[in-house]
This record gives C-alpha cells, structure tokens and sequence, in this order.
C-alpha cells in the first residue's frame, strides 16, 4: 500500500489528522486536473469544481477498500465529478481517465482562489448547520468549542456536521441540474 | 470559501457511512425470503418439487436463473465503487444467456413438432409474466438502495446489474411453484420477464443512481 493508502485507511478508522493531510496531499493534484480540463473557464470556476470534488470524496470514502490501488478510485471519483461540474456549467469536456497520469505532472500553481459556489451553499442550510461549518472551517474552532457556542454536545455538532455536508452535496446536485 | 478552510472542515467531520454490504447483504436476504414466501403463500410450491429435482431441464430453471441473479449482484458490487466501471466484466453474463439459448434449441430439436406450440405457450404464460415482474420488485429494490449508498460512475449499467440480478433471483423463487419443464416454455417467457425487468432497471438506475 502506498503512502496514500496509508493515509486513506487511517482516515477511514477516524483518523483525522491522518485524513487532514490526505486531503492536503490530494489537493494539489485535483486542482491540477480541474485545470487541465477547465477550457478556458475561469480560476474561479476550477476552485468551484474542485471543492466539488472535494466533497464527493469526503462522502464517498467509504466506497475505497483497504488495499486497493487509491489512484484509480480517487481519478474515477474525479472524473465524474468534473465532467458532471462542467457539463452543467455549460462546457463540454472529455475526461479520458489515462490522461490525468500526465496532468499530474502539470504545476498545480500555487494559489488558489477564494471559490463562491460552496459559501453560497451553505448559505442555504439552516442556520445553525452553516454556522457550524464556518466556525470549524473558516474560524478553525474543534468540534468541542464549536459545540459551546452553539449549546450542542460534542456528539451532537459531529453528527450535525456529518449531515451537513450531505445536505451541501443534494444541493449542489439540484443546484446544477 | 477558501478551499484550505473547507478541508479543515471536512477532516472534522469523522463519520463514515457504513460499508455498502453492511447494508446489501440483510436487505437482500430479507428481500428473497420475503419473494419466497409470497410464492409459497399466494401460490403455494409445486406438488412434486422434490421429485422434479430427478429432472434436468426442470433443474435447469434454478441454475439458470441463479446464474443470472448471482452475476448480476457481482456485478452490482463491483460497479458499487467508483473505480469500478474499468474493472466490471460483461462477458460472464452472456454465459449462462448462452446456454439458455442452446437449451432453448435442443428442446425446439427434441419436442416432436406438433407439440412445440403447446409446449411453448404452456398454461401458465400469464401467471409467469405478471409475477416474475411482482416478485422482482424488492430484489431490485434492495440492491438499488445498496448501489445508492455507493458511489457508482456508470448509473445505468448499475442498474442493469440490479434489473438482472433482482430478477434473476425472483425468477428462481418463482421456480419452486411453476411446473413448466419444457426449455421452451421457461427460456422464452422466464427470460422475457428478466429482459423487462432488466431493462426498466436500467432506466431506473439511469435516474436514481446519479450522484
């Protein structure tokens, strides 16, 4: 198992430091394919696309089985996602799996852009569910202090903000369609 | 948002959904056991079920049938992963459709040509084609929900594994009533109950299986 699959399984048992860095490591790579298949669409969009991706492999984790190779699963999950992303921004791209081997390769270029589409997402969960994922987001507070602020237990915010992101992914989904 | 903060919030969120046959496995045993018991009870099991075990083209319908419902599951399991559409095989289905095609033709061969038709049309045509359909519904069902807690990137083909592997096994649940031995009669009307099902499933998972 490679280094990335050392990573994944970790996260996958609750790890999240373990899934923090993974995460941080798939990154780069992901916004480098974003790119390479964007066409001409903005900084912006990519970052859209990408924090999409993003929250399609956070849903979906548990479908990588310990062991398996995580590049072809990570790149399948990719590739639907970004067609989907751009098919319904309008572009028409071709994602042809075996070409992302060489995109890695591409610079990834170092900064990324502040995205709108997830903020605006958010937006639309009720209150107390995006603040939850701003606070731990953008503010950085633990799940614990998110907790006493909102007067929720820790358990409480872990599975409010577990539902969150679900709920951010339906309504992409009907967002997009 | 900054895409750094949305990892920050997505590593706090430690909760995975549970292994997709944590969930496929009870609720496709407990989808079987409900078809089998509806055949038992609404039409009750054939008389001479154990004696038509001696039979091999009876016993062909089981094997068949549970060939193709076992496949199609695979195959549900495999296209369930995202990688799994470079990984998933076709050609083992076309197996058991292969010899239900050359069973098909050594009954045509060996049924006396004046009985042919009577043995093809049978006396339980429509029985057979409203309830194969009927009893496919929770198979198919369940392993659509299972492949929904998934992450398939091919909805429709997943569907067709689901179409075929429901249906599959409600065809073989149907078997323990039906007393239909001829090839010609389960072949033609056994598998255009699957092929429908099959293909409404595939339409279905085009839907439904989106993520």
């Amino acid at each position: 198992m490679d280094d990335w699959g050392t990573l994944l399984a970790e996260a996958n048992s609750g790890d999240s430091r373990a899934y923090a860095a993974f995460l941080r490591t798939i990154t780069p790579v992901l916004r480098g394919i974003v790119r390479a298949k964007a066409g001409g669409l903005g900084e912006a969009i990519c970052e859209d696309v990408l924090q999409e991706v993003l929250l399609a492999v956070h849903l979906k984790r548990h479908t990588w089985q310990v062991g398996a190779p995580v590049r072809p699963w990570l790149y399948a999950i990719a590739r639907y996602k970004v067609v989907d992303a751009f098919r319904a921004r309008g572009g028409k791209v071709e994602v042809p799996i075996e070409d992302f081997d060489e995109i890695l390769a591409a610079e990834a270029g170092p900064d990324p852009t502040e995205a709108a589409d997830m903020a605006r997402m958010i937006g639309l969960l009720d209150d107390r569910s995006g603040r939850l994922v701003r606070m731990i987001g953008i503010e950085g507070a633990s799940a614990a202090e998110a907790g006493q602020a909102l007067d929720m237990t820790e358990g409480a915010v872990r599975v409010a903000l577990h539902r969150a992101f679900k709920t951010l992914a339906a309504l992409r989904e009907r967002h997009l369609q | 948002m900054k895409t750094d903060d949305l990892i920050s919030a997505l590593a706090a969120d430690s909760r995975t959904e549970p292994p997709l046959k944590a969930f496929l496995w009870p609720a496709l045993a407990l989808a079987l056991a409900v078809a089998v018991l509806a055949v038992w009870v609404a039409l009750g099991f054939r008389d001479d079920l154990l004696a038509s075990l001696g039979d091999p083209f009876s016993v062909m319908r089981f094997v068949l049938t549970a060939a193709l419902g076992g496949l199609g599951v695979r195959l549900a399991l495999v296209l369930a992963r995202p990688e799994g559409r470079s990984l998933a095989r076709l050609w083992p289905v076309a197996v058991p459709v292969a010899a239900a095609l050359g069973l098909l033709v050594l009954a045509y061969g060996s049924t006396p040509a004046e009985g042919r038709q009577m043995a093809l049309v049978g006396k339980t045509m429509t029985t057979c084609l409203v309830t194969i359909p009927l009893l496919s519904v929770l198979p198919v069902a369940a392993i659509l929900a299972g492949l929904r807690r998934g992450a398939t990137t091919s909805p429709a083909l997943a569907g067709f594994a689901a179409g075929l592997g429901g249906s599959g096994l409600a065809a073989m649940a149907y078997a323990l009533h039906c007393t239909e031995d001829s090839p010609l009669f389960y072949v033609t009307w056994y598998g255009l109950a699957i092929g429908g099902v099959t293909l409404a499933a595939t339409l279905i998972g085009a839907r439904v299986l989106r993520w």
